[in-house]
């Protein structure tokens, strides 16, 4: 007869509320680790998501690709360098467009389909192909149009995790691209790239290719694409603040699951020293509670989970979310593993019990 | 259990004569119960206590025999030791083939499931099982068949006068109720011995007395032996022989009284 299951049968409003404690924390600890992926991605999901080993910046560009501007002449010279197998430009700016009717920021990008620079996230549909295509991470669907100064794209593909700045992102090709910068730039000498994208041989090690190119090509600095997304301006420090918010949720619910039980197994300690004194080993007790501390986690994180889904339903938070069963379940495993050390204080009670405790016990 | 055919012969009436004690009586070869020079010392330096001095008692199979003595005269430190929850500072406790003094933890644990029956002062009972749940869960600690532990927790409970209350939480029964459940539950394994740590401490003289009857037929009934400690001379009168002990010394021991029977 599970000792453990009659237990909290009997005691439903005790352990139900702890359940609801327990469900609301790990909530919160879901919430924030799916807001910060979503609020991440959309500010870096751009740059991760293309389709290149490494990007070439100008010097002056402070690591930033959106402060970057390249000379078009400089994708040929990237390319020249021995160890670059193939390198292409990619234009970036911020601008205003219409998607599917509605009026707003864009950010848009130009890159060669096929050549190192095209993004890799399509959710649906195909990355356009020529001049009056265009795909979109943002509020869309296929067949759509999108309207950036006289041109008229049609969407052809649907990204996810490709958004840049946490605007609406359209790539398209970049003639259309600088069609679109001249426009509202009239003047300009050229239209400049942002970024050179290069993949590099066979054999050759990217650090060295980047090193090459950084001092054979006058002005620039080359980095791996793991390098250019790191060091994306205040990426640093949101994945900071979202990572002291997650853990000390996380350690806060560690800490009532762990005290809970513990309170619960010193105000039933009379019970366990008799049962202890009529032979019941100090292992099944400790089963006992191991048992309670896995029903209750996982009642709750089943709870959240659904909590969760609803909250996301239910709020707008203007940026692509979307649940990541790895880190759902990644998270919930970390609060049961770590609840069960939490559990271990209570366990250490019971195995230092003295059965002797319970004769003439008033 | 007696495997000697002496034993057998002088059966299971104690030794001895009169009021004072009969070295044989408190120590013979074959009993099923047998201490000897059982010593047990709290604390060291000058907050050393000495619980139990030197006590030797053995008690046959079948019989029901009182402790009796003063708060603090090391009663529960003797049972204790007897029933494996407690260690001795020195000396043997044998019961039956088996010697409890020197036994692991772990082995003392199995022990206690599944030969000796305890019936504490109060908080006898797990609050959040049954009268039944609370007999069937020690049947589960030696492994019972669940059929054959239910038809033993029901007719316990029927003997016991409970079987109405079978259903019901400890907080729901009354004092005395709660000790027969108790008395139930300390036969259920079909222990070679149970030992009783004031039964009746908890209840009125009228109950006490109905719990201790009660306990008496159940021991009687099913050839238990048993042991009751006990500070009241009035509860004497249900038990066939009764040891007595002073700060730690056992004094006395008693031909089976003739109201008892
Ligand atoms: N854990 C302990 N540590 C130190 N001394 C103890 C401990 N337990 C009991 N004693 C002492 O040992 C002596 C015998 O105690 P014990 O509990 O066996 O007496 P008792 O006869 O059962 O008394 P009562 O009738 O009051 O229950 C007492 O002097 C008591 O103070
Ligand atoms: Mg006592």
């Amino acid at each position: 007869m599970g000792l453990a299951t009659v237990e909290m049968r009997r005691a439903k409003l005790r352990f139900g509320l702890l359940t609801i404690a327990v469900a609301l924390l790990v909530f919160l600890i879901l919430l924030l680790t799916t807001l910060s992926s979503a609020l991440i991605s959309s500010l870096v999901g751009a740059l991760k998501g293309l389709d290149t080993q490494g990007l070439v910046y100008s010097t002056s560009s402070q690591d930033n690709i959106a402060a970057s501007r390249l000379a078009p002449e400089t994708v040929a010279a990237v390319a020249a360098v021995p160890g670059v197998a193939a390198a292409s430009g990619i234009g970036t700016f911020t601008t205003s467009a219409s998607i599917s009717g509605v009026e707003g920021d864009l950010q848009a990008f130009g890159f060669t389909p096929d050549a190192p620079g095209a993004p890799t996230a399509l959710s649906a549909g195909r990355l356009p192909a020529n001049e009056a295509e265009v795909a979109v991470d943002g509020d869309a669907a296929i067949g759509d149009v999108v309207v950036i100064g006289s041109q008229s794209l049609e969407i052809v593909g649907l990204l996810r995790g490709a958004q840049f700045n946490a605007l609406p992102t359209a790539y398209m090709t970049l003639p259309a691209y600088e069609r679109a910068v001249t426009e509202i730039n009239p003047g300009l000498p050229f239209v400049p790239v942002n970024a050179v994208a290069f993949t590099v041989a066979e054999g050759a090690s990217l650090a060295e290719v980047a090193g090459a190119v950084s001092t054979s090509v006058v002005d620039v600095k080359a980095y791996s694409l793991d390098e250019a997304v790191a060091s994306i301006p205040g990426i640093d420090s949101i994945s900071q603040s979202f990572g002291i918010l997650v853990g000390l949720t996380f350690i806060i619910g560690i800490v009532v699951i762990g005290f809970f039980f513990l309170i619960l197994t010193v105000q039933k300690m009379r019970t366990f020293t008799l049962l202890r004194a009529i032979g019941s080993s100090s292992g099944g007790l400790a089963r006992a509670v191991t048992l309670q501390i896995v029903v209750v986690v996982v009642l709750a994180s089943a709870v959240a989970l659904l909590l969760t889904l609803g909250a996301l339903q239910g709020i707008n938070t203007g940026i692509p979310v979307s649940i990541d069963p790895v880190t759902v379940t990644g998270t919930i495993a970390a609060v049961l593993i770590f609840s069960l050390l939490a559990g271990l204080l209570s366990i250490r009670r019971i195995v230092r019990i003295d059965p002797s405790a319970a004769v003439g016990s008033r | 259990m007696n495997e000697d055919p002496v034993v057998q012969a002088t059966g299971a009436v104690p030794d001895g004569t009169g009021p004072s004690p009969a070295a044989d009586a408190l120590s013979h070869a074959g009993a099923l119960l047998q201490v000897r020079d059982v010593r047990k010392v709290y604390g060291e330096g000058h907050t050393e206590v000495v619980a139990v001095s030197d006590a030797t008692m053995a008690v046959d199979e079948g019989e029901f025999v009182a402790l009796l003595g003063p708060s603090g005269s090391g009663k529960t430190t003797l049972i204790s030791i007897i029933g494996g929850l407690l260690s001795a500072t020195s000396g043997t406790v044998r019961i039956g083939d088996v010697e409890v003094t020197g036994m692991s933890r772990r082995d003392l644990t199995r022990f206690r499931a599944e030969r000796v029956g305890f019936v504490f002062q109060s908080a006898n009972l797990v609050p959040f099982l049954t009268a039944r749940e609370n007999l069937l869960y020690v049947a589960g600690l030696v492994k019972t068949p669940r059929a054959a532990a239910k038809s033993r927790a029901d007719q316990l409970l029927e003997e016991l006068g409970l079987i109405g209350r079978a259903g019901n939480l400890p907080e729901q029964l009354s004092g005395g109720e709660r000790q027969r459940v108790a008395i139930g539950r300390a036969l259920m394994n079909d222990p070679d011995l149970v030992l009783v740590d004031e039964p009746t401490a908890a209840l009125d003289t009228a109950m006490g007395r109905q719990v201790v009857e009660l306990l008496r037929r159940e021991i009687k009934a099913r050839g238990k032996t048993g042991i009751m400690v006990t500070h009241d001379l009035r509860m004497v009168e249900y038990t066939d022989r009764v040891f007595e002990i002073l700060d730690g010394e056992l004094t006395h021991v008693e031909e089976p009284s003739t109201l008892g029977h």
